[in-house]
């Protein structure tokens, strides 16, 4: 229909239109293919389990405090079950699995407000490691026991930084962290002000900073006890028994 | 006609059938480089209709355009205006336009119906 004298040259960049539009049809597949839905399916898996595992620590609180129930029954009916309940609400006491209450400090460890212009955003943060500094020097100081946010820091709690937030045993908390620990309140205080890196928080961090850190005495304060589960899969005592 | 539509069909095959892809951050390059080879296409069917083609004017032309586009969307992302890119989106579109207006019109008057 067209006779029209063709050149290579044009034929030549018609495969080449060809050749872009097919690649740019692959990148737009292929992004296509990747990007949706994964972030945002990890973030229904992250809120379901974590629903899930607020569940399940309600049913332990429950349980625990049935079992405590027939505990108190069952001391009781005999004399010898009463010296079992009592060593075991000692141990239970021990293990942290029972809130306390006693003297103590109380330590606030909050987020700078303003961040100057063209510092690091990151030196106006609380991070794990300065929960983890005072929770340390706070032990140091004969601390008996200790909270973060209303959890309770056991033998098994770790306490490491997960994203913008901070995990402690399994969850997740955010500035402000207010961590309560009972013992001799001067004691503790002298721990605290006087250990390498947490008493930084309290002088140069602070200053330079804004950081919001406070530490107060007090009489009479109340620590929670350990939520979570504690069911050994691997320990057993030495010397290869049952 | 056939051969070229022969040819961007041997483009389109073989870019599918080694399904080569570039990553994101060149989007924007090979948005601009479609537009240059469009425009070059239609401006190589526009000059052979006149019959005024010529091998180096159409390749070297394509190929300074297709540079000049990428350099002014290599500025754009440099200086931080982005958006720069879209003057030579702008400008290879009315260039299609016009040359696609062109070419019809050569058309008609080569097959009578002027």
């Amino acid at each position: 229909m067209l006779r029209a004298p063709y050149r290579p040259a044009l034929v030549l960049v018609f495969v080449v239109l060809g050749l872009l539009i097919a690649v740019a049809f692959n990148t737009t597949t292929r992004l296509a293919d990747a990007r949706p839905g994964r972030s945002s399916d990890l973030v229904d898996v992250v809120q379901s389990m974590e629903s899930q595992r607020d569940e399940l620590q309600d049913r332990l609180a429950d349980l625990r405090s049935e079992l405590a129930e027939l505990e108190k029954e069952a001391a009781e009916d005999s004399g010898v079950s009463n010296s079992f309940s009592r060593e075991l609400d000692r141990v239970r006491q021990s293990a942290g699995l029972s809130a306390v209450s006693g003297p103590g400090v109380e330590v606030v460890l909050g987020d700078g407000t303003e961040v100057a212009q063209g510092a690091d955003p990151n030196d106006y943060l609380i991070h794990d490691t300065d929960i983890a500094a005072v929770v340390n020097a706070l032990f140091v100081g004969g601390a008996e026991a200790i909270e973060v946010n209303g959890e309770r820091i056991v033998a098994t709690t770790p306490i490491r930084c997960a994203g913008t937030t901070v995990l402690v045993n399994s969850a997740r908390l955010g500035s402000p962290y207010v961590i309560k620990a009972v013992g001799d309140p001067t004691s503790l205080e002298t721990a605290v002000l006087e250990d390498e890196s947490a008493s930084l928080l309290f002088s140069a961090y602070k200053n330079q900073y804004g950081l919001q850190v406070t530490l107060s005495r007090s009489s009479d304060l109340t620590v929670t006890g350990y939520r979570g589960s504690m069911r050994p899969q691997y320990v057993r005592p030495p010397g290869g028994g049952a | 006609m056939l051969a070229l539509v022969l040819a961007l069909a041997l483009g389109v095959t073989l870019g599918l059938l080694t399904n080569f892809s570039v990553p994101v951050a060149w989007l924007t390059y090979l948005g601009v480089a479609v537009l240059a080879a469009i425009d070059a296409c239609l401006g190589g069917i526009k000059a052979s209709l006149e019959e005024t083609f010529d091998d180096k004017v159409f390749v070297s032309g394509f190929l300074t355009n297709t540079l000049m586009a990428a350099f002014i969307v290599f500025v754009g992302d440099r200086i931080g205006v982005r958006e720069l890119y879209l003057a030579a989106v702008v400008a290879f579109g009315m260039r299609v336009f016009e040359n696609l207006g062109d070419v019809r019109r050569l058309l008609f008057r080569r097959w009578g119906w002027e």
